[in-house]
């Protein structure tokens, strides 16, 4: 858990109560979704059900402009932000076998974990899943580091790639959710499956 | 569905706003962290004290020296030629009005703790190519340049035209910090930023 302050040190058990109750708040919050049924995730890909592409969306459209105004008004210093590193050939590779493993399982580890707590067996299952890809990968790790090194690009941002203003991208970002989220809509209707998750 | 069209409304407004802000865009590291770490460890990037004295009395052009002491440091004493930029303002504002110019050689000296080659790393992590640092500091500078003597009978031609550098560079240094303050105010505030007016022109 960061820093909330640089001014001065929080304590230690202080960062880990905060960390907890967010992961509380996101946990409940998750769980009344609905995403601990592995229909919403695996809903996403056959397109009967965006309610996984509109939540996230959602989010990450609100904490876009929520930090952009915190930082306009001097309340974030967005340079201290952590930016991931981007492998380009690491990227593409691991959105693959992750994506396969969410159709497939019909979690994210978020919801996966969720699920498991209210006593989901496929969950537990699939969160075991996830540990053992995660101690097979460090195993291993000699033999993949070539790859998972490969195309190393920095922390880099896509509005400093493209030459846009942080402003300008968060426009052209809501303005395409917005859309995904009308054509998400559309495709709900159109791949519409009967509502079975409280019979399950 | 009418508040979902609200919601969206409010977004996409909230975020027009943003494009209008004048918000400046915070850049981030894009050198290879193994080569920058060989980079900056490699001697190719520092200069030593003599040979910035020599860049000083020579008024070299294409070399700007960037004071990151306090303020009130530099103002006591400082290299003849340099601007001064706190450690702390140069690496929380964008670099690009200080180090913008290829074609100018921005060698970083402090007291001689960590913060120039911090500011090394900084400065060529953001792609800055034509950052240097001088080694030692302030005080190796002063004390190589103002401390030099020379003692034996003969001198070698190469010993002469170092003495005569570091002699030179070390009556212009006496000459800068001794001036009046008024004098001293007025010559600072005509240097500064003469890094970034040098960009302009026909581009």
């Amino acid at each position: 858990m960061a820093p909330l302050t640089s001014y001065f040190a929080f304590p230690e058990w202080l960062n880990m109560l905060t960390a907890l109750l967010i992961g509380t708040g996101f946990g409940f919050a998750l769980e009344q979704g609905g995403f601990s049924s592995s229909r919403k995730l695996a809903g996403m890909f056959y397109g009967y059900d965006a309610t996984v592409l509109k939540v996230f969306f959602t989010a990450a459209i609100v904490a876009l402009i929520g930090s952009q105004f915190l930082g306009y008004l001097g309340l974030l210093n967005l340079n201290q932000v952590y930016v991931n590193e981007f492998y380009v050939t690491a990227s593409i590779v691991g959105g693959v076998i992750m994506g396969a493993g969410f159709i497939m399982g019909g979690f994210c580890p978020g919801t996966g974990l969720c699920a498991m707590s209210i006593g989901k067996i496929d969950a537990m299952v699939f969160v075991a899943g996830g540990f053992t890809g995660a101690f097979i990968f460090t195993e291993t790790y000699p033999l993949v580091e070539g790859l998972a090194n490969a195309r190393y690009r920095g922390p880099v941002k896509i509005n400093e790639t493209l030459g846009l203003s942080p402003g300008l991208f968060t426009l052209l970002m809501v303005a395409a959710a917005v859309a995904m989220f009308w054509i998400a809509e559309l495709a709900e209707k159109k791949f519409a499956r009967p509502e079975i998750t409280n019979d399950l | 569905m009418k508040i979902r069209k609200e919601l969206s409304v409010l977004l996409l407004l909230l975020s027009l706003v943003l494009a209008l802000l004048p918000i400046s865009a915070n850049r981030s590291f894009t050198t290879n962290p193994d080569k920058l770490l060989s980079d900056v460890l490699s001697k190719d990037l520092s200069f030593t004290a003599d040979q910035v004295a020599e860049f000083v009395v020579r008024e070299d052009s294409t070399v700007q020296l960037i004071d990151l002491r306090p303020s009130e440091e530099f103002r006591k004493q400082s290299i003849p030629g340099a601007v001064s930029i706190p450690y702390a303002e140069f690496i929380n504002k964008d670099p690009e009005i200080w180090l913008g110019n290829k074609n100018i050689r921005n060698i970083f000296y402090a007291t001689g703790g960590m913060e120039a080659d911090f500011a090394l790393v900084y400065a060529r992590g953001l792609g800055y190519d034509n950052s240097y640092v001088m080694e030692g500091g302030i005080g190796e500078w002063i004390s190589t340049v103002i401390g030099t003597k020379f003692t034996g009978e003969r001198i070698t031609a190469r010993e002469n035209a170092l003495f005569e550098t570091r002699k030179r560079a070390g009556e212009m240094f006496a000459e800068l910090n001794s001036l009046p303050d008024s004098l001293k105010t007025k010559y600072l505030e005509s240097r500064k930023f003469s890094a970034k007016k040098l960009d302009g022109g026909c581009e």
